[in-house]
């Protein structure tokens, strides 16, 4: 798999604000999930890639290219921000028809493009809808729709499911997954690690500008998992023996039992051996929050 | 340069400004209105009024008495022209600063530009389009202005003086420096575009290109300058040095994070 995106030692600063202080990273075709906190510098990292801004030191090259310098390097790029970025007194139809104008597409290839995509994400009856009078949900859609009209290899987007409902953001998620499987790369940031292990991609963890971790999230319970302590919590009481067989147990408490688990494999171990026993696991809690804590801690 | 994204721009720019009633209703309102009612005042002073108050406004000239000697049709013609004239020519810089402000900083305001650039659109297109959807508005109206306001005098002279007294030469020269007028102040919103957070910055900067032109009837109206075809001539060639001067250095700074 080629890299189409490739940052090295990027550094972008705002006045006195380090955005982004050296990160290299590169991202090939599929899904790449850039993952962190608020301010992390994810919204700044899609904004260099997409050409918006120059970085300060270190460079991005877009398909071999400079995005910031070579217009043509964003013909290929789509990038949606963390705003809908749409004209309010036009109309849907007039958005995606301005921006597909500046992509060079012809009247009648916007118009059925615009039409495809706007009905995949149940949108199309907006159309004529002036973009200031739709909700945010429908103008997130919008946006969406706006940032493939150029049927684009690269596909940034910045938290692109902020504002819709959850049968929505399935619709966008599997939208996306369809063009990483197509050989496309789709870089998509949020703050939602739930969201970022959903898909089976490669994760980038940034915090305070800087690449934390790069791990498939695949491997991500296995690597955060390790040597961690996880309580399982049965509706009936488990018999002290059997409890004490549960693969990977560390002690027992009434209707609880905590395991030190190196991995979720180890933990559907536990789970089957517990089911098979007669027991009825109601739920399975992490004594720490472990994921979530590689964006915090 | 590709001209259709540059045409593209400039459409988009004129159909937003001109879908809200809101913004386009005063901006062309506000200009007929006066466009009608000064020769309308004009008239009536030459035709009423002579003595009186045109002796007070020019008291320190010999048009005073020439109007007198003329039943006011002297008057008429030299308000009509040197006074009216250069009061219509604020219209190019305010129309084109008012659309142009709204078009770059109208764009960081409302958080397009992101969108906008990361399009395969190039600075010199993007440029092209912003400057072409202020200037051509800009200069339609003020031609359109123009017209309404020499056709209303026109009408009213042809009933009081039985003759047309428009166009003049230095009127038509007036229209000719609206282009170069109107680039100024889409240079000047190009150069402050940079600096400045929302829209009304960047049109209260821009706007402040219109006292030069304010001054104009006075220069005539104390006898300072006269308004010839010559001055008009030099004007011209001052501006389109001013013009080159401020459009490039506005290009040279324009830089795309100046609008995010």
């Amino acid at each position: 798999m080629g890299d189409l995106v490739f940052a090295s030692k990027l550094v972008k600063s705002f006045k006195n604000t380090v955005a982004l202080g050296g990160i290299t990273m590169s991202a090939g075709r599929g899904m790449n999930i850039v993952v962190g906190p608020n301010g992390a510098g994810k919204s700044t990292l899609l904004r260099c890639i997409g050409g918006l801004y120059r970085p300060d030191s270190g460079s991005v090259r877009v398909l071999g290219m400079d995005p910031y310098i070579e217009d043509d390097a964003r013909r290929r790029v789509s990038l949606l921000s963390d705003n809908y970025a749409l004209y309010d007194r036009l109309s849907v139809m007039d958005n995606l028809r301005f921006f597909g104008r500046l992509y060079g597409i012809g009247d009648s290839e916007i118009r059925k493009r615009s039409k495809t995509l706007l009905e995949k994400l149940g949108a199309y009856e907006y159309s004529e809808r002036k973009a200031a009078e739709l909700s945010r949900g429908t103008k997130q859609k919008v946006a969406i729709c706006r940032a493939l009209i150029n049927n684009p290899d690269i596909i940034l987007l910045d938290e692109p499911t902020a504002f819709l409902d959850a049968v929505s953001a399935e619709k966008v998620h599997l939208m996306l997954e369809g063009f990483a499987k197509e050989g496309r790369s789709v870089i998509y940031a949020t703050q939602r690690l739930n969201e970022a292990t959903r898909f089976d991609a490669a994760l980038f963890v940034i915090k305070n500008g800087r690449l934390s971790n790069q791990i498939r999230t695949e491997d991500l319970y296995d690597e955060t998992l390790k040597g961690s302590m996880v309580n399982i919590r049965t509706a009936n009481r488990v018999d002290a023996r059997i409890a004490k067989k549960t693969p990977h147990f560390d002690s027992a408490n009434g209707r609880t039992i905590k395991l030190r688990v190196d991995g979720y494999r180890d933990i559907n171990d536990a789970v089957s051996y517990l089911i098979g026993e007669g027991t009825y696991v109601v739920s399975i809690d992490y004594t720490e929050p472990v994921i979530e804590g590689m964006l915090g801690g | 340069m590709d001209f259709s994204k540059a045409y593209a721009i400039m459409v988009n720019d004129l159909t937003e400004i001109f879908s809200s009633r809101s913004i386009y209703l005063p901006m062309i309102a506000v200009p007929v209105f006066f466009a009608i009612a000064l020769p309308l005042f004009t008239f009536y002073v030459s035709v009423f009024n002579i003595t009186g108050v045109i002796s007070r406004i020019f008291s320190t000239t010999d048009i005073a008495a020439a109007s007198a000697i003329s039943g006011g049709q002297f008057f008429m013609t030299y308000f009509s022209t040197y006074v009216l004239g250069p009061i219509f020519l604020t219209m190019p810089i305010f129309t084109a600063a008012v659309i142009a402000a709204d078009s770059f900083a109208g764009e960081k305001e409302r958080k397009t530009s992101e969108a906008l650039l990361s399009t395969p659109v190039t600075n010199s297109e993007l440029l092209t389009g912003k400057i072409m959807s202020s200037f051509v508005p800009a200069l339609v109206m003020t031609v359109g202005i123009f017209f309404i306001y020499g056709s209303v005098t026109n009408a009213l002279a042809y009933k009081a003086f039985g003759n047309y007294i428009l166009p003049t030469a230095p009127w038509i020269m007036m229209i000719l420096s609206a282009p170069f007028l109107s680039l100024v102040a889409i240079g000047v919103v190009v150069l402050v575009s940079a600096h400045v957070a929302g829209i009304k910055e960047a049109q209260q900067i821009s706007s402040l290109i219109v006292m030069p032109v304010l001054i104009i009837p006075f220069t005539s109206i104390l006898g300072i300058a006269d308004l010839t075809v010559s001055f008009f001539i030099e004007i011209i060639a001052g501006l389109i040095v001013v013009d080159a001067a401020v459009i490039y250095f506005g290009i040279r700074s324009f830089r795309k994070e100046a609008i995010l």
